[in-house]
């Protein structure tokens, strides 16, 4: 028999005893089936919904055969619900109790006044028409509030097959919606045969309305527990794909605000995408056979803008690949979705249409993978989406904890890469032997590599991969006062931008296991330990010292006493490229385009104000410096790089700019040219109004040996950086180490500085700090 | 019977369970809590900025014992929670009245 026919059967079973309860005790009602009972769907345990109609409040006279009756009934153990109402009642609108209205689309006569009943089944449709949009409208509404409650995702590790999405209950949702519309314009997908046969399974298994199906359930449904949730997470998926644009389509008639609203967002359409109501259209889907790129295209659109794919671009992506469509899988074509703020719109518009299984094959692996694990609550997939949307949320929150880690995000500065580690963090659950961490890095490395990913991207994304349990084990098993831990961290990552990379790859993996995974406590931790490596890799720019022992002795020669950052900030090619500069004429340049950023590398003796000659040149053509760090070698070469943005697009535009600035770098640091003065003729930038960021000046006198740790943070502005390296060496200080960051419209500086060889006396810290400030403003 | 509850540094949760285990006690509950004593936090700088960290994050562990065994029980705790340091965390013993062991009615010591 088939599950259908199974729950009819039942159904029909409950209304002969039904029956026969009613005849042996005469309650003077007339009994409807309404719910799933209803529609002759009830599963072994579920409630049996009855509508008892009334002409008008009974006697108490009356009352005792209608309680007799439900008493045997519940003794003959069914499990009743009953409502008790007039004809008239059942056609009102009860706030706070749709469920009554919903329940009665699906009435059938029972037993009593025939009479009684005939009323109700001619005044209900003449109610429904008048109230059909706002009934619809309030239908969607719990709708999403349900789906909302569990997290909007089908991927539940253990999910409820009647509540959760993609669950019975959004088949009934369908089946309410055509009913109210009267048609059938999103007819239901194929039948929900699997679905009921596990339900009744579930029911009889736990002998009560039980709809969990739990781990334990999983492995008594199935010899194979995980093909067998794959099967389940289809059907789901089918189910949840049908009822989202279904509610979609309602709620677009409901709301003219909205519908204004989205109305207005269709003017984002572009000559390949069209917007109507908040979802993706493609005009000319004939492109998605013949351009390997046209998907790349849509997605980015979909992120960009915050948006969804139609239904109907979803289908048309999906029969386009069945069809073998060409798909560009390289990291120049994926790269670009990966740095935009909502990209996992577009990987899940990826992965829904089966377009990120040909981009990433390995994807596989992971697809509706259920891993055993009490603490986590979605499949590995699910998990892995979850993690990159809940960094892309973390922009818009308020809580001061988390505040902290969006304060990383905005700070880093390969957002692609943190991304692709996340996407691929846990590819190795699929499969392999050996921690999940060394599995995923070992699928890893060959997909980056098809993808032909550039080498400092590799290397990164599976640095990541393969510490992305660190943190985590850190923060809960390691003594965070202890200072070995912070250089064991500080060790491990190496740099900071890595340390800031593996801090938010831990935040959103621990915050995507369950909602309240990321607890205020791991919060703490997990800052107490960026900080505890941050401090670390901060302090250890002055203190540790390369060792020239068995280096080749050419590049020994350059390389000794540079920090041992130094080695492990720069690629090999860069190294070499800084060794042949360092062997030509000093002071010698180097100028090229960085990403959207120029990069200038200097090399020259040391002296006090060459920061500030280079720093004054970059500020006299207009440029905004980003980022500079400043080391000294034994040799008392002094390297510096600096990474500055042209807001004025000079060089872009005016490519014979270029030579003029390499000159005047090159003449300011040779003395011929005055910074000062060159810095007289350019117009002072406009500083912002109320600086948001208010200006804080700290000296350090522990973190070095041998010299005095400033930390400035400031509004940034074109010519700050000058205008700090001119206050220090004009209070006669030598700056050591320097290290700038910038983040927005904040500029984070570090400087090493030594007066007369010494770390400086308080009196001149006194002094300094109040310059500083004054400075900064 | 003896309630023993104790606050430690999360560290050092693993010793802490090794040496009960060693005792014999596996039964315990343990939360994440976040709170401060005498020590009343501490404070950080973070690129120039101070802050106050107002609570800091620890563990805390809860056992229930025979009267007998309590002090052996104290005496791992402490012995495998102390690094000697501020923040170390306390030991709190309670009087217990009954325990009941749900799935059977088990009550008294037989309960734990």
């Amino acid at each position: 028999m088939s599950p259908v026919e199974q729950i009819a059967q039942r159904s029909d079973q409950v209304d002969a005893q039904v029956a026969s309860v009613f005849e042996q005790t005469q309650p003077r009602v007339t009994l409807a089936a309404v719910g799933g009972y209803g529609r002759r769907e009830l599963f072994p345990h579920s409630d049996v919904d009855l509508l008892l109609l009334i002409d008008s409040q009974l006697s108490a006279e009356e009352r005792e055969p209608v309680a007799e009756f439900l008493r045997l009934l519940w003794d003959s153990g069914l499990r009743v619900s009953q409502s008790v109402r007039t004809a008239a009642e059942c056609c009102e609108i009860h706030d706070g109790n749709l469920e009554l209205t919903i329940s009665l689309l699906d009435h059938r006569y029972l037993a009593g006044d025939r009479k009684r009943y005939d009323q109700l089944a001619e005044r209900f449709p003449k109610f429904l028409n008048a109230q059909r949009a706002d009934i619809a409208r309030h239908l969607c509404q719990m709708t999403r509030a349900r789906h909302a409650k569990y997290g909007t995702t089908i991927y539940h590790l253990e999910p409820n097959v009647k509540e959760h999405p993609g669950g019975l209950r959004d088949l009934h949702v369908l089946h309410w919606l055509s009913l109210l519309r009267n048609s059938m314009e999103a007819p239901p997908p194929a039948a929900p045969e699997f679905l009921f046969e596990t339900r009744i399974f579930l029911h009889n298994h736990s002998s009560r309305d039980n709809n969990l199906l739990s781990f334990d359930a999983q492995e008594a449904i199935s010899d194979a527990p995980a093909a067998f949730m794959r099967r389940y997470y289809r059907s789901a998926r089918d189910i949840f794909r049908t009822v989202v644009p279904a509610l979609d389509t309602n709620e677009a008639t409901g709301n003219s605000l909205l519908t204004t609203f989205r109305d207005w967002r269709g003017r984002v359409s572009t000559t390949e995408f069209t917007v109507a109501r908040e979802r993706v259209l493609l005009r000319e889907p004939g492109l998605l056979r013949t351009d390997p790129t046209a998907i790349s295209r849509l997605v980015q659109f979909a992120a960009r803008h915050q948006l969804q794919l139609a239904a109907d671009t979803e289908r048309r992506v999906r029969e386009a690949l069945e069809n073998g469509a060409p798909v560009a899988a390289d990291w120049e074509n994926l790269r670009p979705l990966l740095i935009l703020p909502h990209s996992t719109l577009g990987l899940r518009a990826l992965q829904e249409t089966g377009a990120l299984e040909r981009i990433l094959p390995d994807w596989k692996n992971i697809d509706c993978l259920v891993i055993r694990d009490f603490s986590h609550r979605y499949t590995v997939d699910e998990h892995t989406l979850q993690a990159i949307s809940i960094l892309e949320s973390l922009r818009e929150t308020t809580d001061p904890l988390r505040r902290r880690f969006a304060d990383l995000l905005s700070e880093i500065e390969q957002p692609d890469v943190l991304r692709m580690a996340l996407l691929l963090h846990d590819i190795g659950k699929g499969g392999g032997t050996g921690e999940h961490a060394s599995v995923s890095v070992q699928l890893a490395g060959p997909a980056l590599e098809r993808m032909h990913a550039p080498e400092a991207v590799r290397s990164a994304v599976l640095f990541l991969i393969e510490h992305h349990i660190d943190l985590s084990s850190v923060m809960s098993s390691r003594d965070l006062s202890d200072p070995a831990t912070g250089r064991d961290v500080g060790e491990r990552v190496g740099t900071i931008e890595r340390l800031k990379l593996l801090t938010l790859l831990t935040y959103a993996d621990i915050s995507a296991v369950h909602p309240n995974a990321m607890t205020p406590w791991r919060l703490e931790q997990l800052w107490a330990t960026y900080l505890i490596a941050y401090s670390e890799l901060t302090k250890e720019l002055d203190s540790e010292r390369i060792d020239p022992l068995g280096m080749r002795p050419d590049l020994a020669w350059f390389l000794e006493g540079f920090p041992k950052r130094y080695l492990r900030t720069h690629s090999e090619a860069e190294i070499l490229r800084h060794h042949t500069l360092a062997r030509q004429r000093l002071p010698a340049m180097d100028l090229f385009r960085a990403g959207g950023a120029y990069r200038i590398t200097v090399i020259s003796e040391d002296r006090p104000a060459l920061l500030v000659s280079v720093s004054g040149a970059l500020a006299g053509f207009g440029m905004n410096i980003l980022k500079a760090e400043a080391f000294v070698n034994a040799r008392q070469q002094l390297l510096a790089t600096l990474t500055f943005s042209d807001p004025h697009r000079t060089l872009e535009l005016n490519p014979p700019e270029a030579g003029r600035l390499r000159d005047t770098v090159l003449r300011t640091l040779e003395g011929k040219l005055d910074v000062a003065a060159l810095l007289k003729k350019r117009r002072q930038p406009a500083l912002p109004g109320n600086g948001r960021i208010q200006v804080s000046v700290a000296f350090n006198q522990k973190a070095s040996d041998r010299a005095t740790l400033i930390e400035i943070v400031a509004e940034d502005r074109p010519g700050l950086l000058y205008d700090l390296c001119n206050t220090l060496a004009g209070s006669g200080c030598n700056i050591e180490v320097v290290l700038i960051d910038t983040e927005a419209h904040k500029a984070l500086d570090v400087f090493y500085v030594t007066a007369g060889g010494k770390k400086l006396e308080p009196a001149l810290e006194v002094e300094l700090k109040e310059k500083l400030i004054g400075a900064c403003r | 019977m003896k309630k023993i509850e104790a606050v430690i540094q999360p560290h050092k949760l693993e010793e802490v369970r090794e040496a009960l285990k060693n005792i014999g006690i596996d039964g315990m509950t343990i939360t994440e809590v976040r709170g401060h004593g005498r020590q009343k936090g501490h404070k950080e700088i973070y690129r120039g900025m101070e802050y106050h960290v107002d609570l800091l994050p620890k563990i805390k562990i809860e056992t229930v014992v025979a009267d007998s065994r309590s002090e052996e029980v104290i005496q791992a705790i402490a012995g495998s929670a102390r690094s000697g340091k501020i923040g170390d965390g306390k030991i709190f013993v309670f009087e217990v009245a009954d325990a009941v062991r749900i799935r059977n009615e088990d009550r008294g010591e037989g309960a734990l």
